[in-house]
């Protein structure tokens, strides 16, 4: 069977030393000067791997070792310096919770633009729309405009949104999510959901217990790299080894 | 959606390789999220507004307002003897939806960021769907124009003022229009993803080319040896050209509108290729 995901020596440069942007004037002197760019960063290099479909994949290792450049370039947010990844199927995040959510318009104008935002036909979203407002619980408040919300109305019917998109492959970065138990829970849930119903998910988490909960096998990425790719008792169990004589996370 | 669409679709990702190489194929696939967003702009322009769309009526009113008290009254500046309100009405039409759509498609990758930061699509939707919704303010505004047209019509019936049969490449005008628009915004996005300098000489330079283009003026006010520099703006033309429709005067050199079109295709295709290379790592940088 072809895989749902394959990456081939994914690696991503970023340029440091700039934060946020250059000016006009900094890029002329270099210029002039004949300097090549200041500092880089490799946070992702030359990372292989492939997912057969339905399979769910973890995905771990410290803060900056290339977890969420990952994630980032598979869902198309930012391309790779090199390397090439073929995925079949539609991909969707649960990190988009809320992504063009505008506070002018109201909660069942958001739906629309947001499913649209999302990747969701429009039939797809009419056909759904009374799934998606039922799950939230903000059926009363439909048509007022979300600035009016709570925040957790507001991440209730953002989270409902990305919960009925029906993608091939999902991506979860637990480090980014945000929300309160209760929907750190939803998301497990829905997880597990679309876990039985054979969707392949990639699974970015600190929780090495979840890990190994929901992930048969994980790869462990280390600045930037691929420590070790294998079954997921085999992984934690090593990652464990290496984190805890340090007694804290790795950088 | 997985039994509308074969679960075979594959999605490369790769570096980019070319000048063109984009999702281009993506694009009409998505226009019902450009449609959403035609409606967005519009529903948010005037949201908690008292007056609402009015404004793209009241917006023209008063600019035209200024601009004869300003520029006819102080100033004396010629209006090829026709009545300076329509003269400047007229000229605005096409001006503001240039500017409006050009100040907003250029700082469509900043003020879209943190969306383009969570999820993909092609991000050249967004400046589509700018110019698109723009689209309502000029109708609203052509409408203020005809009103304002007749009424004079009806008050001064010798009035100079006659539509011509240039009225029928109006079309072809708003869409030079739209496309320089589109062309000089999507440069000045792709390059303020990462120079932010630009952004704050953007207006100042849109200010610029208003005084350099025949809003205020006409163009047979302009020095014969100073005509093929002063056509080398391609809003020029494209001035003259709808005010000669709606109105019958105005100097319409169809070797400049020829210009103008060439221009708006240049640079829109160049402009389509630069945000096509920003868009796919601006978030690296904005």
């Amino acid at each position: 069977m072809l895989p749902a995901i394959r990456a081939e020596g994914l690696s991503k440069r970023y340029r440091v030393g700039t934060p946020g942007s250059a000016t006009l004037r900094e890029a002329f002197s270099r210029w002039r000067r004949g300097e090549p760019d200041p500092r880089e960063l490799w946070a992702l290099r030359d990372v292989s791997f492939s997912i057969a479909p339905g399979e769910t994949l973890g995905i771990i290792g410290g803060n900056g070792s290339g977890k969420s450049t990952l994630l980032k370039i598979l869902s198309r947010i930012t391309e790779p310096t090199a390397g090439c990844a073929v995925l079949r199927g539609r991909i969707a995040s649960l990190l988009e919770v809320g992504a063009g959510f505008h506070p002018e318009l109201t909660g069942r104008q958001n739906v629309h633009l947001n499913g649209a935002i999302l990747g969701m036909t429009r039939a797809e979203v009419a056909r759904k729309f009374d799934a998606i407002v039922a799950f939230s619980g903000v059926e009363g408040f439909i048509d007022t405009p979300v600035k009016r919300y709570s925040s957790g109305m507001h991440l209730r019917l953002a989270f409902s949104v990305a919960a009925h998109l029906e993608s091939e492959i999902l991506a979860v970065d637990e480090a980014l999510a945000v929300g309160d138990a209760a929907f750190h829970r939803r998301c497990l849930d829905k997880m597990d959901e679309l876990r039985s119903a054979g969707r392949t998910i990639l699974y970015v988490s600190h929780d090495l217990e979840t890990v190994s909960r929901l992930c048969a096998r994980t790869l462990w990425l280390e600045r930037g790299g691929v420590r070790d790719i294998g079954p997921t008792a085999e992984i934690v169990p090593a990652y464990l080894a290496v984190l805890l004589p340090l007694g804290g996370a790795p950088t | 959606m997985s039994f509308e669409e074969p679960a075979s679709i594959e999605v490369v990702i790769r570096p980019r390789r070319g000048w063109l190489d984009a999702d281009w194929a993506e694009v009409p696939r998505r226009r019902e999220l450009a449609l959403l967003l035609v409606r967005r702009d519009f529903l948010v322009r005037y949201a908690q507004t008292a007056l609402g769309p009015a404004w793209s009526v009241l917006q023209p009113l008063l600019t035209a307002a200024v601009f004869v008290a300003v520029f006819h009254k102080a100033v004396r500046i010629p209006t090829d003897g026709l009545p300076p309100a329509l003269f400047y009405l007229s000229g605005l039409l096409f001006w503001d939806y240039f500017s409006r759509s050009l100040l907003g498609v250029s700082t469509s990758l900043i003020d879209n960021a943190a969306l383009f930061r969570k999820v993909y699509f092609p991000r050249v939707i967004v400046p589509l769907s700018l110019v698109a919704s723009n689209l309502m303010a000029f109708l609203l505004q052509l409408a203020v124009f005809l009103l304002v047209y007749a009424g004079f019509l009806i008050a001064a019936p010798a009035s100079a003022a006659r539509p011509g049969p240039l009225l029928l490449a109006l079309p072809l005008l708003l869409a030079l229009t739209a496309a320089l628009a589109l062309g000089v915004g999507l440069w000045i996005a792709a390059l303020t993803a990462k120079y932010r300098d630009l952004h704050q000489l953007t207006r100042f330079l849109v200010q610029l080319w208003m005084y350099a283009t025949p809003l205020v003026f006409p163009v047979s006010a302009v020095p014969a040896r100073w005509r093929p520099i002063f056509e080398l703006n391609p809003m020029a033309a494209i001035i003259e050209c709808s005010r000669r429709a709606f109105l019958g005067a105005g100097v319409v050199a169809p070797r400049a509108l020829a210009a103008s079109a060439l221009a708006a295709a240049v640079l829109l295709a160049s402009g389509l290729g630069v945000f096509a290379a920003a868009e796919r790592t601006a978030v690296d940088t904005l």
